[in-house]
């Protein structure tokens, strides 16, 4: 069997004032902190615990811690052989890892005295004692725990300076408080492991037992309902009172300024209240696992009292039975929820335009080219022209170049109309404008001119 | 509460527990006593939820062992069969459930457990095989995951039906409708008889369908899962292209102009200025 305890020779423990959590875990790591130690070992120490209860001593001799160890050795291994060797070596493993202290002081004088430490103490206490949480031992608790902070009121109340009200109120509050509340948190933690035995006990009794066990398992279920639903009473009814109580010292103390007085109320107060949540919170997983026990009980152990139904349905899982079958259930796919639309916009209907379509007619200035580009060709003839590129260069020379190709044709004809044209059997080709090339005619005005 | 409160159906109706109670036990859902406020609902409305559900050919079924769930009996609701995966996870949950080594731990469960028990009652191979039926040679790696994976899918699907609760992504909580998949051998070894009785009242059905196969209705929701399930098991059936062409309405198709072209019928290309001659 091994368990930890501490191998931290060198420093001390580890202050209880609050402090970051990765500092403290940092601090016991960087401390090499462990624990060796083997079921003898244990049982070394517990024997020594036992010693020291019954005895009534205070110390041990090394002769007496050797002579538990030959009775530890007797019990547990009869055919171990060099026993004071081994004894020397134990002690020596407990000093080490700080169980056991010398508290005689005389070195190398005479032979020591030596004490379990609390480290020691704890370890075996966890393995000796069932201190598990009961009615009555909350009941017993607070009621102390609410005598000793109604002293501490009336303590505070009657300090006058700092000083006073630090060593009557805080002092108590941070030893004597603090001791009770721990100690109903331990053995909340005892009730804690009370209950997981409960539930391996109840498991273990089923599968030895099956139907004879049902009597004893609700005995199990009850006992431990019967508990928590007292310790849940008690704390509802309690912890509020001496959290009310914890605030009157804290505003008492704070009034006559004694230092730390706030912290040490405030850590207390968030123990009680830990303590009030631990009580609700088992409650309610016990209510689940009792239900779910009581059902396991009535529907399946009492209903199936000689398990046949397992065995059964372990040869229908198995394939050893006959055709294989499946359950029918409902299927109703979800509603269809449709998505929202948004109606489209209805067409308007063909129809003509309102507006006439055709323009109304306006008066205007007559276009006519034709007059124009005769006056103009008249007038060139006029002005002595007499070849036909001569003609149209200088009638279509003013104009955009974009109307002069084909105004330059219209030239010809008009030419031809006012004057006399004619052209040597070879004609040559003259040019008339910038990209115009005409086939040269001269002309001779005739009568017809004017 | 009592069976009283409600006295008309009207009243049941009004409460706000319908909607969510009617559509969960449309869905297959069950019911217990662990669904507080939907139990309690059932239990005041039951005698006026009864003929109700009638009218629609279902019957709204309470077990002594403390759950409701609705059974289809006719066609007017969807109804389906539990999948090969469902049904062995199903009675592997409920062999769990029997079993007093899990009343520590207050009924969970995790799907290792599950796998476990499942690999132990069945047989490894066994189970592979159930759940790979199409693969004749399989890899084992790649089978193992299958089983897996259906594993915890068909956990999911029973968690959806009421039959366990999922915790976590790993654990269930058992719950006590899974004593449905231990009615057939509840009252004797020989569970023919019993199968039969079931089967007459459309409880269970022989020869298990595929996940998800519609007994009667319209389409499971969790179509796409049957897929994915199907394809992974290899369990499902293929459809076929005779299927797939009875399935066709030509006549639903609009006439497009193209004409109809014997097979072999040599298509004239056109010429480059697309003109046919």
């Amino acid at each position: 069997m091994t368990v930890g305890a501490a191998r931290d020779m060198d420093r001390g423990p580890v202050n209880d004032r609050p402090e970051d959590p990765s500092r403290l875990i940092e601090n016991l790591a960087g401390r090499a902190i462990s624990l060796e130690l083997g079921s003898l070992d244990l049982c070394f120490v517990a024997a020594l615990r036992l010693r020291s209860r019954t005895g009534e001593t205070t110390s041990f001799s090394e002769q007496q811690l050797v002579d538990a160890f030959r009775d530890v050795c007797a019990l547990t291994q009869p055919e171990a052989t060099g026993v004071a060797r081994r004894a020397t070596a134990a002690i020596q493993r407990l000093r080490d890892q700080r169980l056991l202290s010398r508290v005689d002081g005389a070195g190398v004088v005479r032979s020591g005295a030596y004490t379990l430490t609390r480290l020691a103490t704890s370890i075996v206490d966890f393995y000796l004692e069932e201190e598990a949480l009961t009615g009555e031992s909350l009941t017993l608790l607070l009621r102390t725990l609410h005598t000793s902070l109604i002293e501490l009121r009336e303590q505070a109340r009657a300090s006058t300076t700092a000083r006073e009200c630090s060593d009557r109120v805080v002092g108590p509050l941070r030893v004597t408080i603090r001791d009770l509340v721990d100690g109903i948190e331990r053995r909340q933690r005892g009730l804690d492991l009370q209950q997981e035995r409960f539930q391996q006990e109840i498991g273990n009794l089923l599968a030895a037992d099956w139907f004879d066990a049902v009597a004893r398992c609700q005995d199990l279920l009850e006992e431990t309902t019967t508990t928590l639903r007292e310790l849940n009473a008690v704390l509802l009814r309690d912890a509020h009172t001496l959290v009310t109580l914890l605030e009157d010292i804290r505003e008492l103390a704070e009034e006559r300024g004694a230092p730390d007085a706030n912290e040490a109320c405030r850590r207390l107060s968030e123990q009680l209240e830990r303590i009030a949540a631990w009580g609700l919170a088992r409650q309610h997983t016990w209510s689940e696992y009792y239900q779910y026990v009581h059902r396991f009980l009535r529907d399946v152990v009492r209903l199936d009292p000689t398990r046949a139904l397992t065995e059964r349905l372990r040869a229908e899982l198995g394939g050893k039975a006959g055709r294989s079958y499946s359950l029918v259930v409902a299927a109703q796919p979800p509603l269809v929820v449709p998505r929202e639309l948004t109606p489209p916009r209805d067409r308007p209907p063909l129809e003509r335009p309102r507006t006439e379509r055709e323009k109304p007619l306006q008066e205007a200035v007559a276009d006519d080219r034709d007059q124009a580009l005769t006056a103009t060709v008249q007038a060139v003839l006029a002005g002595g022209a007499r070849t036909l590129s001569s003609v149209t260069e200088a009638v279509v020379s003013p104009l955009p170049e974009a109307e002069r190709f084909s105004t330059a044709g219209r030239v010809a004809e008009v030419a031809a109309r006012l004057a006399k044209a004619e052209s040597a059997r070879e004609r040559a080709w003259t040019r008339a404008d910038e990209g115009i090339w005409i086939e040269e005619w001269s002309l001779t005005p005739s009568a017809k001119e004017g | 509460m009592t069976a009283t409160k409600f006295v008309t159906l009207g009243d049941a109706v009004l409460d706000e527990q319908f909607p969510p109670v009617d559509l969960a036990l449309r869905r297959g859902r069950h019911v217990d006593r662990d669904d507080a406020e939907w139990f309690g609902f059932l239990r005041d409305a039951e005698d006026v939820l009864e003929p109700f559900y009638r009218r629609y050919g279902a019957e709204l079924v309470y077990r002594a062992d403390g759950y409701y769930y609705l059974l289809p009996s006719g066609d007017k609701l969807t109804k389906r069969q539990l999948g090969v995966a469902e049904m062995l996870v199903g009675q592997a949950l409920t062999l769990l459930y029997l079993d007093p080594a899990n009343v520590e731990q207050g009924g969970r469960v995790t799907r290792e457990q599950v796998l476990a028990h499942l690999a132990t009652v069945m047989g490894t191979d066994a189970l592979i095989r159930t759940l790979n039926p199409k693969r004749r040679k399989y890899d084992e790696r790649v089978a193992q995951e299958t089983v897996r994976a259906r594993v915890a899918d068909a956990l999911r699907r029973l968690a959806a039906l009421g039959f366990v609760e999922a915790l976590a992504a790993e654990e269930f909580k058992l719950r006590p409708a899974l004593m449905r998949f231990a009615e057939p051998v509840r009252a004797s070894a020989d569970s023919s008889e019993a199968l039969s009785r079931l089967v007459a009242s459309g409880e269970v059905a022989f020869a298990p369908a595929e996940p998800g196969t519609e007994v009667g209705g319209g389409p499971d929701g969790d179509d796409a899962f049957e897929g994915h399930a199907a394809n992974e098991g290899g369990d499902d059936p293929e459809p076929t292209n005779a299927d797939a062409t009875a399935a066709l309405d030509v006549s639903e198709f609009e006439d497009f102009g193209f004409e109809d072209v014997e097979p072999g019928t040599e298509v004239e290309e056109p010429d480059e200025a697309g003109v046919l001659e």
